[in-house]
């Protein structure tokens, strides 16, 4: 019991943290999914027109605009830049040791920060895509939405462990932006947010499928536009898990290791 | 006018020594940003190569057309990334944490020293690698005349004016709300605009997307249009929009900066 107070009392600190600041926040919120699933549909729309094609890679216009409406949006979610900067930061900087003398783990102390902030950002901003969906009458299966939700919340325990070794390597490396930049530009492309693996070819499609990456934008999004099966979607959830573990042994080795490395100085 | 250029010649010389000596101290990190520049600019011919799997044209272009236009698109990128892109990025967290009432005291112009103390010496093997993407991407058209490349001489400072002045006006409006972290996702956003070749946009509400692209919102002046002046007959019109709209651009953002330092009240005690 006590364990979940104290998450929800970090996720409720993100959630209070980020609204004080309302105009950064509609920006996050709103703005900016709108201009991205703007500029998205634009781009397939004149796509369609200047071929005057029905059919590109065998998936019709409002299959494309649903994919170019969903995923930017769950892009959006299924990534992290400002938690992970700050994770970076508190281990260069030496502010760890705040978070290090207190009764939370630096993982859990970030993660609940995180998925409060995900929850409240997804849940204000899922209004977008909706509205866009229901005004285009895109081919969206709406009573499949929260499993596909639930798969990129799923992966985010996957995401947050990758930003916890990139910040245990800060014990190591002093700057280590890099790392972040080269890991989420390469989760751009290996989520499917970059352009839908349909077009790929066959092989490739079906090794980027396979990857746990997909979980965060493809599989989800290619489940709610009805270009998957429930099948997928469970192998999404096996994958990920899978690579969970691994990944979590991987950053568990990092982070011990780190520890005897650093030396907290200050107070 | 000969001692202020001097002046500012001499404070960009030290600008350049200490970003070189900074961003060569970590070297390992040095060496990875320049592979991420390369999985960004990598990722954004993979789009249109997977594209022309399934279609002949897009826009207008064939696939070589295309390579010149985002070799082109991403040419110009990597200038601004070297001149502008990491001063705009941290420029949120200085607005934040006070640290932009020092800049603002220093005896230079307000905006020089906002957008220029630092440069990114990273980016410099991407503007190399992507000036050959060009040359390549132009070797392969059968019949171009080598001459055109003057034009970009005029064209490509152009579209720099669009990148600079859209994210700096952005990043200005951070002085009014002290947090807007967010509107550099927002430039990302609308970044995309200028990669993509504005002749998709032709068919589009009758053609008047791609004139607000070229003259309202000019991101289609970043690589499109100038791919254009490359590639087709010359077109008298936008070569004398591409002379005058950075003027107008500067002025515009130079009022909007002096707008948002009036209202500005500093983060720091």
């Amino acid at each position: 019991m006590a364990f979940w107070r104290k998450n929800l009392a970090f996720s409720q600190l993100a959630i209070v943290t980020n609204l004080e600041y309302r105009f950064n926040f509609f920006i996050d919120a709103y703005l900016q999914p709108l201009i991205t699933v703007g500029i998205e549909i634009l781009l397939w729309i004149a796509l369609f027109e200047a071929n005057n094609s029905n059919l590109i890679g065998g998936f019709t216009k409002e299959a494309y605009l649903a994919y170019g409406v969903w995923a930017p949006f769950l892009g959006r979610v299924a990534i992290s830049w400002m938690y992970e900067s700050m994770m970076v930061e508190d281990v260069a900087s030496g502010n760890i040791n705040i978070v290090l003398t207190r009764p939370i783990s630096f993982y859990e102390y970030y993660l609940s920060q995180l998925m409060g902030y995900k929850v409240i950002t997804t849940f204000l901003s899922l209004l977008v895509p909706l509205f866009v969906s229901f005004y285009f009458k895109l081919p969206v299966q709406y009573e499949k939405i929260p499993l596909a939700l639930t798969l990129v919340f799923f992966y985010l325990f996957l995401l947050h462990t990758m930003s916890f070794i990139v910040s245990s390597i800060a014990f190591f490396i002093t700057k280590v932006r890099s790392f972040t930049l080269i890991k989420n530009l390469s989760l751009f492309v290996l989520a499917g947010e970059l352009v839908p693996f349909d077009l790929m070819p066959e092989t490739l499609k079906n090794v980027l499928t396979a990857l746990p990456f997909s979980s965060g934008v493809y599989i989800p999004v290619a489940y709610i536009t009805g270009r998957i099966d429930h099948r997928v979607v469970m192998n999404g959830f096996i994958s990920v898990f899978v690579s969970f573990i691994l990944f979590s042994i991987v950053a568990r080795m990092i982070w011990k290791k780190g520890l005897l490395e650093y030396t907290g100085t200050g107070a | 006018m000969k001692y202020l250029i001097h002046k500012y010649v001499e404070i960009y010389k030290g600008f350049f020594k200490a970003s070189l000596v900074a961003d060569l101290e970590f070297r390992f990190n040095f060496f990875l940003l320049i592979c991420a520049e390369f999985v960004w600019y990598a990722s954004q011919l993979v789009i249109y190569q997977v594209l022309y799997r399934h279609t002949k044209l897009i826009g207008g272009w064939g696939q070589d057309q295309m390579r010149v236009f985002m070799f082109l698109a991403l040419f110009v990128d990597s200038i601004y990334m070297i001149l502008w892109d990491s001063n705009f990025s941290k420029f949120n967290d200085d607005v934040r944490k006070g640290q932009l009432d020092l800049l603002l005291t220093k005896p230079v112009n307000s905006m020089f020293m906002t957008s220029s103390q630092k440069i990114s010496i990273s980016h410099v093997p991407c503007f190399f690698i992507t000036l050959t993407g060009l040359i390549w991407s132009l070797n392969q058209l059968p019949d171009f005349s080598w001459l055109r490349l003057l034009w970009l001489l005029i064209m490509i400072p152009s579209g720099l004016t669009v990148i600079f002045c859209g994210r700096f006006a952005l990043n200005a409006t951070a002085l009014l709300f002290t947090r807007a972290d967010f509107l550099q996702y927002v430039w990302y956003s609308l970044f995309r605009l200028g990669l993509r070749p504005d002749g998709i946009y032709s068919s589009l509400m009758s053609g008047i997307f791609r004139k607000i692209l070229i003259f309202i919102l000019p991101f289609a002046m970043i690589a499109s249009v100038p791919t254009r002046f490359l590639l087709e007959p010359f077109q008298p019109s936008l070569l004398v929009w591409a002379l005058i709209m950075p003027a107008i651009l500067i002025a515009l953002t130079h009022k909007y900066w002096q707008h948002c330092l009036k209202n500005y009240t500093s983060a720091s005690s």
